[in-house]
C-alpha cells in the first residue's frame, strides 16, 4: 500500500473488512456479523457509526427500466485499491474499523451493489471517513458497470453518477 | 540469437470492460523487438492499434496494478493495463 510513512502506523490501528461478493447478500445480517467480530476485537462497541448501503437503482440510461447491473472488476489491483482505499480514509479520520462489501457480477435492480460502514469514536470521524470512502471507491476502485435493460439492450456506464 | 531474446522487452497487455469488448480480446503477452520497444504505455496502445489512435482523455493507465502516467517507462515483465472510466459503487 501507498501511504505516507507518517499514516502508516495509524492505518495498522484501523481493523478493515473489505470482500468482492460474487453473490447477493443481506446488508443488515452482514453488519451483525461484523458487530460480533468488533465486539470480540475491540471488547466493546465504538460509539460511532455510520453505514452506507448502495442499491442498484431501477432505472439506466433516459429512465430506461433497468434489469441488472454487471460489476467487470479488475483482479487484484480492486482489492489491493480497495484496503488502500480504506486504510486511508480511516487514517485522516482516526476511524477504528471499516467495511467495505461490493458485489461483482450480476446484480439485479434494487439488489445491493455496496455497503459501506465506519466505527469511531464520534459521529463526525464515521460519517465523514464513509463519506470520503464511499466518493474514492466510485472514482479510484476499478470496477465497470454494464447496464442490462428490461428490452435486453445493454451499454458500460460511463462514469458516475451526479453526488 | 539468446542474447537478443534475453533483451526483448516482455508485457502482458490487459483490457477490461468497453475497451475489452471493442478490440476484441482481454490479454496479450507481447514480445517486443530489444531494438526498438515501445517505451511508454501510449506508444503500446498505438502500436497495438488501439483505437482512437489518440486515446480519450478519460482512459486511464495501470502498471502492476499501480495507477500510473501514460509516459511511464516500462519494464521487461510488466502488467500494463488499460482501464476505461471507472464506476463503482
Amino acid at each position: 500500500m501507498n501511504l505516507p510513512f507518517y499514516l502508516q502506523s495509524v492505518v495498522v490501528k484501523a481493523q478493515l473488512s473489505i470482500q468482492l461478493k460474487p453473490d447477493s447478500f443481506e446488508p443488515l445480517q452482514a453488519l451483525a456479523e461484523w458487530h460480533q467480530i468488533l465486539a470480540a476485537n475491540l471488547g466493546s462497541r465504538p460509539a460511532a457509526e455510520s453505514n452506507f448501503i448502495g442499491r442498484v437503482r431501477p432505472s439506466g440510461l433516459n429512465d430506461a427500466p433497468l434489469e441488472a447491473l454487471e460489476l467487470e472488476h479488475y483482479p487484484g489491483m480492486c482489492e489491493a485499491k480497495l484496503h488502500q482505499l480504506a486504510a486511508t480514509a480511516a487514517a485522516s479520520n482516526n476511524a477504528i474499523a471499516v467495511l467495505v462489501w461490493h458485489r461483482v457480477g450480476k446484480v439485479l435492480a434494487s439488489d445491493v451493489i455496496v455497503l459501506v460502514a465506519v466505527v469511531a469514536n464520534h459521529r463526525r470521524q464515521a460519517q465523514r471517513c464513509c463519506q470520503e470512502l464511499l466518493e474514492a471507491l466510485k472514482h479510484e476502485a476499478p470496477f465497470w458497470k454494464k447496464e442490462w435493460l428490461a428490452d435486453g439492450s445493454n451499454s458500460w456506464v460511463q462514469g458516475n453518477t451526479p453526488f | 540469437m539468446a542474447t537478443s531474446k534475453k533483451q526483448a522487452l516482455c508485457l502482458r497487455v490487459l483490457l477490461f470492460a468497453s475497451l475489452r469488448e471493442t478490440m476484441g480480446w482481454s490479454e496479450k503477452l507481447i514480445e517486443l523487438p530489444a531494438n526498438c520497444p515501445p517505451s511508454s504505455p501510449m506508444q503500446l496502445w498505438q502500436h497495438l492499434g488501439i483505437q482512437p489512435f489518440i486515446p480519450p482523455s478519460n482512459i486511464r493507465v495501470a502498471i502492476n496494478q499501480q495507477f500510473a502516467n501514460w509516459d511511464a517507462a516500462l519494464q521487461a515483465g510488466d502488467e500494463l493495463a488499460f482501464l476505461p472510466p471507472i464506476s463503482g459503487g
